[in-house]
């Protein structure tokens, strides 16, 4: 035995690999925020790349220009044709917008899943080795950000804030891998379809809605939005459109491939999300036995 | 003066990567493969092999470290496999010559064991479920090419710096 023991290297390898479980352990672990060693790290870091990622993000701005100029005089002639329908839309939307906040007040529902409070956000950073699907943005807890508020670009939903530093925050695009990564989707049809947003097919590049009932009918091109119910997201931020259906293991649910609205890649800036209604206390849903997922 | 110039230039590197990600778009070459930058990592194997075993596995520990806590929030991965990679080059080293296309080549290999190190370990914690295969060929391949350019490029540039601060070192 003593010869054993002499072995520095072994030992150390010993040492190393049972202080590795254990790191990976603790940080696996349902966190509700990280350790302050941890926030320190990442707000310095944070603070660094954002003084790196602006201009890097005006050069990219610049090329971006370059290739718009090509097709300006196609786009230029398709907006035009438009902006015309545009004007008599908005005049709509103010009448409706008015009428339902009439109606609203008669009613005495002034709260609705619908509200939200947008806060924009730029990206400094994202994980370069593309397992964990994460991007950094530059506002933090000072800035009234919170952990679960959902993240979206102008095209649509992108994920949600994983953790959340001084300065700084982490988001987790919905094309992670993330079994408690669910969100409660609506499929927009006659009736109303709702199901969960569940995983991502890494070579389809399409997310999976799951949980819709067999006999549900989802068409191709029907669009996606979040219906608010999960507690967490407000109602109507967009997901994406159906491509495929098709039924479940089991064939007693359907599963749909709904093509994300949102590019998860090249993303410069975004918005974070606050949800104005009160959200519901888990233990008012579950009896304490379960584990929230 | 060149001591503080060293964690600069890793440090530049590790915000490189990151930026790199960034601003890559999903198809490259009409291609949906996933490409992983590992330019912190290559500058580090360099180091390893120029400067020494001790200082590239301290090195190596605290920048996988940094790397844990800032993008992958899983504490232990990098940290432990960056040394471990790093140990093992060096090892691999002392049996073969050190000129500067078997530096390339030892740490194109490196790079290749790395990632396939994080492949296992997030396979086991349940990140990914991608099958081997299906890794192989939608990273593991794209991976290697995107660094072999880029030790291409830099590889000579990296030997030259380290040489440098070595000899600054016999100096002192």
């Amino acid at each position: 035995m003593p010869q054993f023991f002499l072995n520095k290297r072994l030992i150390i390898l010993l040492v190393s690999i049972i202080i590795l479980v254990a790191l990976i352990g603790f940080s696996l672990r349902e966190r509700s925020k990280l350790t302050w060693p941890e926030q320190f790290v990442k707000d310095t870091t944070g603070w660094v790349q954002s003084l790196v990622s602006k201009p890097a993000n005006y050069v990219a701005g610049f090329f971006e220009n370059l290739q718009d100029l090509q097709n300006t005089y196609k786009e230029n002639k398709e907006l035009k044709s438009r902006v015309e329908k545009i004007a008599s839309l908005e005049a709509e939307i103010q009448a409706l917008k008015k009428d339902n906040e009439d109606l609203r007040k008669i009613n005495g529902e002034e709260k609705t899943l619908r509200d939200m409070e947008p806060s924009p956000a730029t990206v400094i950073g994202r994980n370069p080795d593309r397992w964990h699907e994460m991007l950094i943005i530059d506002k933090g807890s000072l800035s009234g950000i919170k952990k679960n508020m959902a993240v979206v670009t102008a095209d649509g939903l992108i994920g949600k804030v994983k953790s959340v530093n001084q300065f700084s925050s982490t988001v987790q695009l919905l094309s992670a891998m993330d079994p408690k990564n669910r969100i409660s989707a609506l499929i927009q049809s006659d009736t109303n379809i709702y199901g969960f947003v569940q995983g991502y097919d890494d070579k389809e590049k399409a997310l999976l809605v799951k949980g819709i009932p067999s006999g549900a009918k989802v068409e191709k091109g029907q669009t996606v939005i979040t219906s608010g119910l999960g507690g967490v997201f407000p109602q109507g931020l967009l997901i994406g459109k159906v491509v495929d259906v098709k039924p479940d293991q089991y064939g007693l649910n359907q599963t749909a491939l709904v093509k994300p609205g949102a590019d998860f890649y090249d993303i410069e800036n975004v918005l974070v999300i606050k949800r104005l209604m009160t959200q519901p206390d888990t233990s008012d849903m579950s009896d304490g036995k379960e584990e929230d997922l | 003066m060149r001591k503080f110039l060293l964690p600069l230039l890793f440090l530049a590197l590790f915000i490189a990567e990151s930026l790199f990600v960034q601003f890559m778009p999903e198809k490259v070459f009409g291609q949906s493969k996933i490409l992983v930058p590992h330019f912190l990592y290559t500058g580090l194997l360099f180091f390893t092999i120029y400067i020494g075993k001790n200082k590239g596995i301290l090195y190596s520990a605290i920048f996988g470290l940094l790397f844990d806590i800032v993008y992958v929030e899983v504490l232990g991965i990098y940290l432990f496999l960056f040394p471990f990679v790093a140990y093992i080059v060096t090892k691999v080293m002392h049996v073969l010559q050190s000129n500067i296309i078997v530096a390339s080549i030892v740490s194109l290999g490196g790079i290749a064991l790395l990632e396939i190190g994080v492949y296992e370990m997030n396979f086991l914690i349940h990140v990914t479920d991608l099958d081997f295969m299906s890794f192989i060929n939608l990273r593991f391949y794209p991976t290697l090419i995107l660094n072999a350019i880029f030790i291409l490029l830099t590889g000579f540039l990296f030997k030259r710096c380290f040489e440098k601060y070595s000899e600054a070192l016999k100096d002192d």
